[in-house]
């Protein structure tokens, strides 16, 4: 499960993924959000940022 | 001028070019994640990445005391043992990778599109089941392409193999920052991914179910059997040179474009509060990375290897909250806390971030 990370301005700016308490950045060539599109692509939903 | 000849001895003219080895981390120096882990990806030795399925793998950095290749100046190399046989025997899967990024091959000088262009592979191998193995080079760009040849091991002998690869009209290279080629040691695999009649030492389309001919050995259902492999090394050109000895701080510096760790011992960096509960502030990885980087922290608190936002006045605070990275680019990230209670904390005060007894603040992967 993934979990949306928001900056200051509340602009998505890192993707939590829960299982291995790790951050991921919104970069195309970082591995781990290649992984994470495709989840999305499935049709799955992470979790809303924190207000 | 190419240099062919130095004191009657003819060389190849690429003998002393530096850089030449596109392969990095060949000689299994640097091991930034540890030097044992049971992980099907890197876990061990920087930039190789051992994958298995079927049963379980134990990887683990090596020194290396004696023998043919210590006299070529090797002091490490990667294991992989067969921990558990596996149970399934045509899934199984036991192969040690390296990943070379596209933009190196592209601007390595092989003409690799074309079929009397060369680059060559060598490297020593060393296995407690004698036998003939495999090693697939595979291009990953446009229609991905696949060349696989052999090499013979006799069990617990080292050996050295080269081997010259040919270019191919078919192969695609990006200039870019994604996988140029995957150079693979196929240990064991089942019959999910051979085939009988594949044929060896020419390019054709990749087939996953036609990674190379079937296996006559069967490494992968003997318990604690073990494939050895050091001084790995790919080169421009039909003939394999000495193997390019880099020292450790080179190595490491290339091996931190695509994994870094960060360890501190107490007060290491200044953070800005933001709120009675909140602090930020941003880390700098060494080096560029190759992308952006996953980012793992320690975990937030006052225990050996925990790390926390201090009181303004320097103590441990009486609530340690969580902590996020966020804004994470090739060059760093904003680490942020949040959650706190702790004395002096206002808005616009100064505090520092502590690392208690030896912490590993941050991983930062950048893995291909």
């Amino acid at each position: 499960m993934y979990k949306l990370i928001n900056n200051l301005m509340g602009e998505l700016s890192s993707i939590h993924r829960i299982s291995d308490d790790a951050f991921i950045p919104l970069d195309p060539g970082n591995t781990d959000y290649q992984e994470y599109l495709a989840w999305l692509a499935e049709g799955n939903e992470p979790l809303p940022a924190d207000d | 001028m190419a240099l062919t000849d130095i004191d009657g001895v003819r060389l190849a003219d690429n003998a002393f070019t530096l850089g030449k080895n596109l392969i990095i981390n060949g000689a299994m120096q640097v091991a930034q994640r540890g030097t044992s882990s049971t992980a099907s990806t890197y876990g061990t030795v920087d930039r190789f990445r051992p994958s298995y399925a079927s049963g379980t793998v134990t990887q683990t950095q090596q020194s290396l005391t004696s023998g043919d290749p210590y006299d070529e100046g090797f002091r490490y190399f990667l294991r992989t043992t067969n921990t558990t046989a596996g149970s399934d025997d045509a899934a199984e899967q036991r192969e040690i990778r390296q990943y070379i990024e596209a933009q190196n091959l592209a601007s390595s000088g092989w003409n690799y599109t074309s079929s009397t262009s060369y680059c060559t592979l060598s490297f020593w191998a060393r296995s407690s089941v004698g036998g003939t193995y495999y090693v697939l080079n595979r291009s990953i760009d446009g229609t991905s392409q696949g060349y696989t040849f052999s090499f013979e091991l006799t069990a617990d002998t080292w050996t050295k193999v080269t081997h010259a690869i040919p270019g191919n009209s078919n192969i695609t290279v990006d200039n870019d920052n994604g996988i140029g080629f995957q150079i693979r040691f196929l240990t064991d695999l089942g019959t999910n991914y051979t085939d009988s009649g594949h044929t060896l030492n020419t390019w054709a389309a990749f087939s996953d179910s036609s990674r190379c001919p079937d296996f006559s050995h069967d490494w992968a259902g003997t318990t604690d059997a073990t494939f050895d492999v050091t001084g790995v090394q790919l080169e421009v050109g039909s003939v394999a040179t000495p193997f390019e000895h880099r020292s450790y701080g080179d190595e490491l510096a290339r091996c931190q474009r695509y994994f870094q760790v960060c360890i501190r011992n107490e007060e290491f960096v200044t953070a800005c509060v933001t709120s009675s509960s909140g602090a930020n502030t941003g880390l700098a990885f060494v080096n560029e990375m190759r992308a952006a980087p996953t980012i793992t922290l320690a975990t937030a608190g006052s225990s050996a290897g925990n790390v926390a936002f201090l009181t303004t006045g320097g103590g441990t605070p009486s609530t340690i909250g969580s902590h996020e990275a966020l804004s994470i680019t090739t060059y760093g990230f904003r680490f942020k806390a949040s959650g706190y209670s702790a004395s002096g904390w206002t808005s616009g005060a100064a505090t520092n971030v502590y690392g208690y007894s030896t912490a590993t603040v941050y991983t930062a992967s950048a893995e291909l």
